[in-house]
């Protein structure tokens, strides 16, 4: 009852606040949704805080803006790496006259200028078991001697940052080199993350503990205001490098305006807040009101956004908001423990397929995604190389028929004889709807399943020790390689806290797995990646459900705008029109 | 002189407690409109539950979220996201929520009852250690309590209404504990006392029976609570699992009402407001039944 009160009060505050409000200079406002851990690059392991460390962050390399499919574009780095022969040597020259934004760490208060020294030492903190940063896995096994180095460092209690790192060393301040132990052409992409960017020393040292709420990096905003549970707020930082505006883009970008800016100096806005709006309506209310510029569509107000036709509703047109849409980078899926005790069953290929069978995903797109969604026929979604969009996987055809015909095939005809299954889910509504659908429909082939949910830590915790039967999850992608969704199903990842939780074990894909993931980019990779992917498709190790398709709308005045998968520092290429939002907010 | 004898035969018959409370009670139109409404529930609970009724809460009547129409009766109250038939769910509801106040309100109050009674009879570390007992848990907060017992025992009904039955009867101890401590020293205990009943005779046969109005009472509006906690547990996720209750109904129209979907709360909320409101007038009008001051 107390949460319907609620609900109008924090209308009638929103619409009481809004009047008052005066913006001085072009700033740009957007909301997180969920709440920041902190701005220690080496902690951001949630999309949420990664996306506010970039802000103030930078490493050596990130994703192109505007080009498509997504390619990796030198950052701090002068230009992109020349790599050794044999993919295990890369020289990076670093970007010279970088500095540091100003802070009382550095002698005088003034920032320095940013050293190939940083990033070494950046990357021994990954390493340093002290800090427990969450990037770790990013270096480990991959840089030669940064093991033993974090093995000495836990030895010993205290991580010696002055010992040498074979694997890591700058031959001058602005040349440094990488040696890897093994070719791993998706390092590139770990240059890319924000817990990759540069830290200074001294700053890390100065502050202590404290670190976590003290950025200081050599990005386009100064953090100005933070409190992580409510508002952050940045400013334009007055020493940023001459980074610019990127003349080039995909096919149809220039003719869509959103080169416009290209050459001009980045930040093109002075100020960035960002309000951490957790619940939904708040969060909608508050771009109705035009207070935030960007937001996603909650499932519940599609219909006021979106008509039957699939455009805006005449309410959004007439406020001059724009829609995209784009296909995002994940994969739902509902997952079968194969060494359930409970259900030994889950071993036999036959029931896994008649369960997938019986799973009716099309219905489920237009009752949860509103349409916004598309069948997965295999664990690589659309947009990354290995993706075949001409595959159609007969286990998600939705046929009752041979659903029940396997089932008997198993021994357990229209389910007589099969276990309860548990499905774990979480317990927010949404969830439990879904469960309720996941019921209906094993029900239609005689399997019974009993609900229970959970938070998502405690979800998390149980598929880590194996307490799980039957369990709904996603994957989003980590960068864009196939690479990173076929490791759900690669065996030695079927451990405890391993990402393989259906424990799914086939030599036969792990032995192509270990060999396409060494390969460059080629159309043979691509093709391995096919193979591996209808390996998965026709074993069933998990129910494949949805591929979704991020919908959201941004104000009139904010331009430039692009959906961005990966690259979390897209702010400062967005131009706020601070005229036409005087005119369209009187 | 002579007068004569007393025919004890034609003395006017005395009416039991329960009997005059029952012709009061009686008197009170509204409260017997409230009583027979509250028995409606537990009809349609035991109806729920023998699987005569809403059965088929499961089954598609409709379209997802069809509003409210004359037409099938099973389509008064409209649809939900999976196109079934909100009346049925509520009716289901009903017999959840009164499953609930009745297993939790049997578990509280023997204890209650019994661990009062016992504080209050006996006294001395009898009566330190059970009021230290309940002290400690009215001083945590009961949500919270019940929140981490449902952690432990798993989810589900059961253990919902054992979190909830081993929370409420610290009301009712204390009440109980009072009365008997008042009790024990009475002339009729004594009495009793002195003809050599025993201590279980004389909580049993003696005190108890002059306390128990209390207990009828204390019964209803423990009732009431567990039905409130059920809803809120529901809510949160914490309730009943895999099947409908006001709790979970409710939970859904808090998204659902951004769609203008008003429906499954005005059911859900309608149909608890109708049990509380009935339950808490009973318990009133058997409050003034039962006093024997107000005769």
């Amino acid at each position: 009852m107390r949460n319907i009160l609620l609900l109008v009060l924090s209308v009638l505050v929103i619409s009481g606040c809004t009047k008052h409000r005066e913006e001085v200079g072009a700033v740009l406002n957007v909301a997180e949704v969920a709440k920041i851990k902190g701005m220690d690059p080496a902690l951001a392991e949630d999309q949420y805080s990664a996306t506010e460390v970039s802000r103030v962050y930078e490493g050596l390399l990130q994703y192109h803006m505007y080009k498509r499919p997504y390619t990796v574009e030198p950052l701090l780095a002068e230009e992109m790496p020349q790599i050794s022969k044999n993919g295990l040597e890369f020289k990076f020259k670093i970007r010279k006259g970088v500095m540091f934004q100003d802070d009382a760490a550095f002698p005088n208060g003034k920032g320095r200028e940013l050293k190939a020294k940083d990033f070494i030492y950046s990357f021994k903190r990954l390493a340093d078991p002290k800090v427990q940063s969450t990037g770790w896995w990013l270096l480990e096994g991959r840089i030669v001697g940064l093991d033993d180095w974090r093995a000495a460092a836990t030895k010993s209690g205290k991580a010696d940052y002055e010992a040498k790192v074979a694997g890591l060393e700058a031959s001058d301040d602005y040349s440094l080199t990488i040696k890897l132990t093994k070719p791993v052409p998706q390092f590139l992409y770990a240059l890319t993350m924000p817990y990759t960017a540069a830290v200074a020393q001294e700053v890390v040292e100065k502050y202590g503990s404290d670190f976590l709420n003290h950025p200081v990096g050599t990005g386009p905003f100064v953090m100005a205001v933070y409190k992580p549970t409510e508002v952050m707020e940045y400013v334009k930082n007055p020493n940023y490098w001459p980074a610019t505006f990127p003349t080039e883009g995909a096919p149809g970008d220039k003719e869509a305006g959103l080169l416009d800016d290209a050459g001009k100096r980045l930040p093109l806005v002075d100020r960035v807040v960002v309000r951490v709006l957790v619940e939904d309506q708040p969060r909608w209310l508050h771009f109705m009101q035009g207070d935030i510029d960007a937001v996603g569509i909650p499932k519940d107000n599609y219909a006021q956004a979106i008509g039957p036709d699939g455009n805006l509703t005449a309410e959004l047109k007439e406020k001059k908001v724009s829609l995209s849409k784009d296909v995002a980078m994940d994969l739902t899926y509902t997952a079968f423990n194969m060494e359930s005790e409970e259900i030994p069953q889950f071993k036999n290929k036959l029931v896994r397929q008649a369960l997938s069978l019986a799973m009716d995903e099309r219905e489920s797109i237009h009752t949860f995604y509103n349409d916004m969604a598309t069948l997965s026929q295999t664990p690589i979604p659309p947009g990354i190389p290995g993706y075949d969009p001409d595959f159609k996987n007969i286990y998600r055809t939705n046929d009752i028929a041979l659903a029940k015909k396997l089932l008997a095939q198993a021994g357990f005809a229209d389910g007589k004889g099969f276990p309860t299954v548990v499905y774990d889910t979480l317990a927010d509504t949404t969830s439990r709807q879904m469960a309720e659908y996941v019921t209906k429909n094993l029900q239609k082939i005689g399997v019974q399943t009993k609900v229970n949910t959970n938070t998502w830590p405690a979800l998390l915790e149980k598929i880590n020790h194996r307490q799980v039967q039957l369990w709904g999850i996603a994957w989003a992608a980590d960068y864009p390689d196939a690479e990173n969704f076929l490791q759900l199903f690669y065996g030695p990842n079927a451990q405890p806290g391993g990402m393989n939780g259906s424990y799914y074990k086939n030599k036969e894909f792990d032995k192509l797995f270990e060999k396409a993931r060494a390969m460059q980019e080629s159309p043979e990779r691509t093709k391995l990646y096919r193979q591996l992917a209808q390996m998965v498709a026709n074993d069933c190790p998990v129910v494949l459900g949805v591929n979704r398709i991020a919908v959201s709308l941004h104000q009139p005045w904010i331009k430039n705008w692009k959906y961005m998968e990966f690259m979390t520092n897209a702010a400062k290429y967005f131009r706020v029109d601070t005229d036409l939002k005087k005119q369209l907010r009187k | 002189m002579s007068s004569a004898p007393v025919e004890i035969e034609k003395l006017p018959k005395g009416n039991s407690l329960t009997k005059d409370a029952w012709r009061r009670l009686r008197r009170d139109k509204f409260a017997m409109f409230c009583l027979s409404i509250v028995l409606g529930y537990a009809l349609v609970a035991v109806l729920t539950r023998l699987g005569l009724v809403a059965g088929t809460w499961s089954e598609q009547v409709g379209k997802s979220y069809s509003p409210p129409s004359a037409g099938s009766w099973h389509l008064w109250f409209g649809t939900d996201i999976f196109g079934r038939s909100v009346i049925l769910k509520t009716i289901y509801g009903a017999y959840v929520s009164m499953t609930v106040g009745l297993l939790a309100s049997l578990i509280a109050v023997p204890v209650g009852v019994v661990l009062g009674a016992a504080a209050g009879y006996y006294g001395g570390k009898i009566d330190d250690i059970i009021t230290w007992l309940y002290t400690t848990i009215s001083n945590i907060d009961p949500t919270l309590f019940i929140l981490s017992l449902a952690f432990v025992l798993g989810k589900g009904m059961n253990s919902m209404c054992i979190a909830l039955g081993s929370s409420a009867w610290v009301g009712i101890c204390r009440l109980i504990r009072g009365e008997f401590l008042k009790h024990k020293e009475r002339e009729y205990v004594q009495a009793a006392k002195s003809l050599g009943a025993s201590d279980a005779r004389r909580i049993f046969i003696h005190i108890l029976p002059n306390v128990s109005h209390l207990v009828i009472i204390n019964f209803s509006f423990l009732f009431i609570s567990a039905i409130k906690t059920e809803v809120i547990l529901s809510y949160l996720g914490l309730g009943v699992q895999g099947i409908p209750s006001w709790g979970t109904m409710i939970d859904e129209a808090k998204l659902e009402l951004a769609r203008g979907v008003w429906w499954q709360l005005a059911a859900a909320t309608l149909a608890m407001f109708v049990v509380v409101l009935s339950l808490n007038i009973v318990g009133d009008a058997l409050r003034d039944a039962l006093d024997p001051k107000l005769k």
